[in-house]
């Protein structure tokens, strides 16, 4: 388990002092995979570090499994080597002087969590196993590919058996086929061993897939945390519903309690507390859960839209229509047989909307 | 207008360039490759020459062995290999002993002053190596010297404690001048090991100093031995610091052994007897070079470019902070300080003697207004000349070496590489003994001897090494990919040249302009070698009056030197620093 509260880290940079975490509270619980998404520069990585002891927040407490393993104000530091963590980089950190072997069986034999000689070879002999590299042990380290390299980094971080295993965008330096593919055996290791996890990306596809939980993060500070469907079907913030998934934005204003002028006609959907009537707000709804027609049906709501584009993805194609002064992008499963310049009905669904009290984020 | 139409001409020259260099790259390269290979080949083949035959330069007399005879059956010679060995061991040991905490601690320490010390390392360099040694006679010399005349004074001693006249005295002064030029090399190593590598280790669970001992010193390890190799080439080849304490103290090594035989003080000079000390000293300097190539390469298997800017962890001293700020300022006062400090004072005094008040009444600034009725202007023209001809030239063949070998794919530009590297593994003195031996021997077709111009080709010869590695470092940084987007934005070969390449190579190439322009400006031992009355440098000056024991002037002469040397460095590295904005934005 990890626990991490008011986690707080600034640098001092050329421009100035960056605030790089801002009052970070985390909780990963046993056997659980959390994933830290956010774009580059929100403190995901730094929060990761200040887990791995790599960097030392200026506040806030850090337990690993229940020991309290950093916290400034009760002046308590155990240095990253005591820490019961692995940790796979994003450059993967292979030791270029030693071989497959040597690489992955260094913790267990220089390191705090030292384990008897003869044990060594049947260790590091089940780590390999575990990430599909059994052959390769006696290879030096630089004659290897970059997915390879990637699973000796993921079995030297999972050779000692750690309590929790930290990622650091392992995917991000391979390429896409390989990262898909090493997505899903990530997720069979990480299950099988039952380790907690904690992992960094920036890639929002790779969020929802892989966590058990994940934590949106921007500026410093977690927006919002929960399942992969509550973090992509309830947006807490316009943030939020921005950076993960694709999503249409509309400008509309409040009529009354649950209704809400717009420019594609009145929306009904619940309205944030505090905003009265006659607010400005913003709507969001994703392409998929619009809809395309050929002429209007009964009991929904629709406008006349024009189709300026059509992007044919295989399994599914994706419109940008203009109705009403506004481009929409609309998401249709299967074959359509829409084409560019024709005039439809974009039809809209009755719930699925999210009403965000105007930001500055959005034009 | 007109600048339009000039510049549409200049263009129009580009542009035909260009056109010639589609069918004229190979010719181009070759003719460049044969350039090179005179410039370096012809002077190693005096030295191989002059090894082969007795008597004067310019004498016709058949090929013999007797010079390898009678330098390799005397004794002596394996006694002065032996010094040299020594010599060369000790420095090496004196500058890493130095050098390696240096760079750890201006790495991956919070040392404070850090910006600081990089200057002073800087100006560590621009002091000429002759100009530290003669400072650390006037403190060190049993006769003269002001630490052991106030170390008597103080304890009552009847003889002088130190001196600094035996081969651990040479070492110390060598070892501590070979150190700034080691810490950036050995500095740029250790930049550009990736820190994850060493956060991995921790997050294994591994202890720092386990991770020191086991990751960051055998990874940085191919990097420290090819430094160690690099300084021992150059041990074995100095010259300055052999010459000013070993001579006197009848220490000899190989390059004081060359020199004496070229120009001794009594009797007629032995180029054949050089020549075959040269020999060794050949084939010594080829084998380090070997076996330094062969390093660099295995050290450049181990670095990983992650290309990506995060900083590495600094580790916090802690209490530590004091000893070792004390532990750099030491090395720093032995570098800069002290020897800076000597030389200003011993100028200013009539003659040599330890501070006091009566001291301090007879300062005086007549050594200084003097300097110029004992030199006149020539020197200083020379000098001038010097300054400006070598690095221009050096750059200017590197440039286009650099541009086959990057650029181009002709297919002997691995060679062409090579070549431009041997100078490296030829010691100065063998170069300039060899055109000196050039000059003297075939007059008719080399009728440089006693000119500025053969210190210039000896100067440019022995810096097209590091100015192709320079040269090549910027132009690799040049992404192809940026060029041929110029192109494929519809520029000409000669549009992308001036307007995408040249600017951003430019910082680069003017950097180590000024650099080769201050190592010429300091530069003795060939300038000594190939010196005539008509060809005097402000550094043979120095030398000849040291040789007349003037100690005031050399003194006064000597804070010249290094506060033009300082003051020029700065104020170009300044206004570089506005230009190299626009260079390194790539």
């Amino acid at each position: 388990m990890i626990r991490v509260r008011s986690l707080r880290k600034s640098f001092v940079a050329r421009q100035g002092t960056v605030r790089a975490l801002q009052g970070i509270d985390l909780e990963v619980l046993d056997g659980e995979f959390c994933v830290l998404l956010g774009p580059s520069g929100c403190g995901k990585t730094t929060t990761l570090r200040c887990v791995a002891g790599l960097e030392r927040p200026d506040a806030g407490d850090i337990e690993i499994g229940g020991t309290l393993v950093s916290s400034p104000a009760q002046r308590v530091y155990v240095p990253t080597e005591k820490r019961d963590i692995g940790m796979v980089f994003q450059s993967y950190a292979i030791w270029p002087h030693m071989t497959v072997f040597h690489n992955v069986a260094f913790p267990l034999t220089q390191g705090h969590r030292r384990v008897a000689r003869s044990l060594v070879a049947e260790k590091v002999r089940h780590a390999l196993k575990l990430v599909q590299l059994e052959g390769l042990a006696d290879r030096p380290a630089t004659d290897l590919s970059g997915g390879q390299q990637q699973r000796v980094a993921m079995a030297r971080a999972l050779v000692t058996e750690p309590k929790i295993l930290l990622m650091d965008e392992p995917l991000s330096n391979l390429d896409a086929r390989l990262r898909d593919q090493m997505r899903l055996e990530l997720k069979k290791i990480t299950r099988s061993i039952d380790v907690t996890t904690l992992y960094v990306t920036h890639d929002q596809a790779e969020a929802l897939s892989l966590g058990d939980r994940v934590c949106v993060m921007d500026g410093g500070e977690i927006l919002q945390v929960g399942s992969p469907h509550e973090v992509y079907a309830k947006p807490k913030s316009l943030f939020v519903a921005q950076f993960v998934g694709e999503m249409n934005f509309l400008k509309g204003k409040i009529q009354g309690p649950a209704v809400i002028h717009s420019p594609v006609g009145v929306i009904h959907a619940p309205t944030p507390s505090d905003c009265p009537a006659g607010t400005e707000v913003t709507l969001a709804v994703r392409p998929e859960h619009l809809d395309l027609a050929e002429s209007a049906r009964q009991n929904s709501h629709s406008i006349e839209g024009k189709i300026l584009s059509k992007t044919y993805q295989g399994d599914r194609a994706l419109f940008e229509v203009e109705a009403n002064g506004v481009t929409l992008m609309v998401k249709l499963t299967g074959d359509s047989g829409f084409n560019v310049g024709q005039q439809v009905r974009v039809a809209f669904p009755s719930d699925r909307w999210h009403v965000y009290a105007k930001e500055s984020v959005l034009e | 207008m007109k600048t339009e139409s000039i510049r549409s001409i200049t263009f129009d020259a580009w542009e035909s360039v260009a056109r010639i260099r589609q069918h004229g790259t190979t010719l181009f390269a070759a003719a460049l490759f044969a350039l090179l290979g005179l410039m370096v080949g012809v002077p190693v083949g005096m030295v191989v020459l002059m090894s082969l035959r007795t008597g004067f330069p310019g004498e016709t007399v058949p090929f013999t062995l007797a010079n390898f005879v009678a330098v390799y059956s005397d004794p002596g010679t394996y006694e002065i290999l032996v010094n040299t060995l020594l010599f060369a061991v000790g420095s090496v040991s004196v500058c890493v002993f130095f050098t390696v905490p240096l760079v750890w601690l201006l790495t991956r320490t919070d040392l404070p002053l850090k910006n600081t010390i990089y200057v002073l390392l800087t100006v560590g360099i621009l002091i000429p190596v002759f100009l530290r040694t003669i400072a650390w006679i006037l403190l060190l010399s049993p006769r003269i010297g002001l630490i052991n005349r106030w170390l008597q004074a103080i304890f009552e001693l009847q003889n002088p404690p130190l001196s600094l006249y035996n081969l651990g005295g040479m070492a110390f002064v060598q070892g501590v001048s070979f150190v700034p030029g080691a810490f950036f090399m050995l500095a740029a190593a250790y930049r550009s090991m990736d820190p994850a590598l060493e956060e991995a280790a921790y997050t294994s669970g591994v202890s720092k100093l386990r991770t020191f001992l086991k990751i960051n010193i055998p990874i940085t390890l191919p990097a420290i031995a090819a430094v160690m190799v690099y300084l021992f080439m150059t041990a074995i080849a100095v010259f300055e610091v052999p010459a000013i304490i070993g001579l006197p103290a009848r220490i000899l090594v190989l390059s004081s052994l060359i020199y004496q035989s070229t120009t001794p003080t009594i009797g007629l000079p032995a180029y054949g007897m050089a020549g075959a000390y040269g020999a060794v000293m050949l084939v010594l300097g080829l084998v380090l070079a070997y076996f330094y190539v062969r390093l660099v390469k295995e050290g450049k298997k181990y670095t990983v470019i992650t290309g990506r800017g995060y900083r590495p962890r600094q580790i916090a001293l802690g209490r530590w902070k004091w000893p070792a700020l004390a532990f750099v300022f030491i090395y720093l006062s032995m570098e800069v300080f002290i020897p800076f400090l000597v030389l200003l004072w011993a100028s200013i005094l009539p003659y040599l003697q330890l501070p006091s008040m009566s001291a301090l009444s007879t300062v005086t600034l007549k050594h200084y207004i003097a300097i110029p009725n004992h030199t006149g202007a020539l020197p200083f023209i020379n000098t001038a000349i010097l300054m400006f001809a070598v690095p221009t030239a050096t750059m200017i063949l590197s440039v286009f070496i650099s541009w086959v070998v990057i650029r181009t794919n002709v297919s002997f530009r691995g060679l062409l590489d090579t070549l431009a590297f041997v100078p490296h593994a030829v010691p100065g003195i063998l170069l300039a003994v060899g055109l000196a031996y050039l000059g003297l021997a075939y007059r008719n077709v080399f009728p440089l001897y006693g000119t500025i111009l053969i210190i210039i080709l000896a100067h440019t010869i022995n810096w097209i090494a590091y100015g192709t590695r320079t040269t090549n470092s910027v132009m690799i940084q040049v992404h192809r990919e940026l060029e041929e987007a110029g192109k494929v934005a519809g520029a000409s070969t000669a549009r992308v040249l001036w307007r995408i390449i040249v600017p951003l190579i430019a910082a680069g190439i003017f950097n180590s302009w000024i650099w080769i322009g201050m190592l010429s400006y300091r530069e003795v031992t060939m300038a000594l070698t190939l010196y005539t009355r008509k060809n005097v440098v402000v550094s043979t000056i120095v030398w000849q009056f040291w040789g007349s024991g003037w100690i005031p002037e050399v003194s006064a002469l000597g804070v010249i030197l290094i506060l033009f040397a300082v003051i020029v460095v700065g104020a170009l590295r300044f206004a570089l620093s506005r230009l190299g904005e626009v260079g390194e934005a790539s």
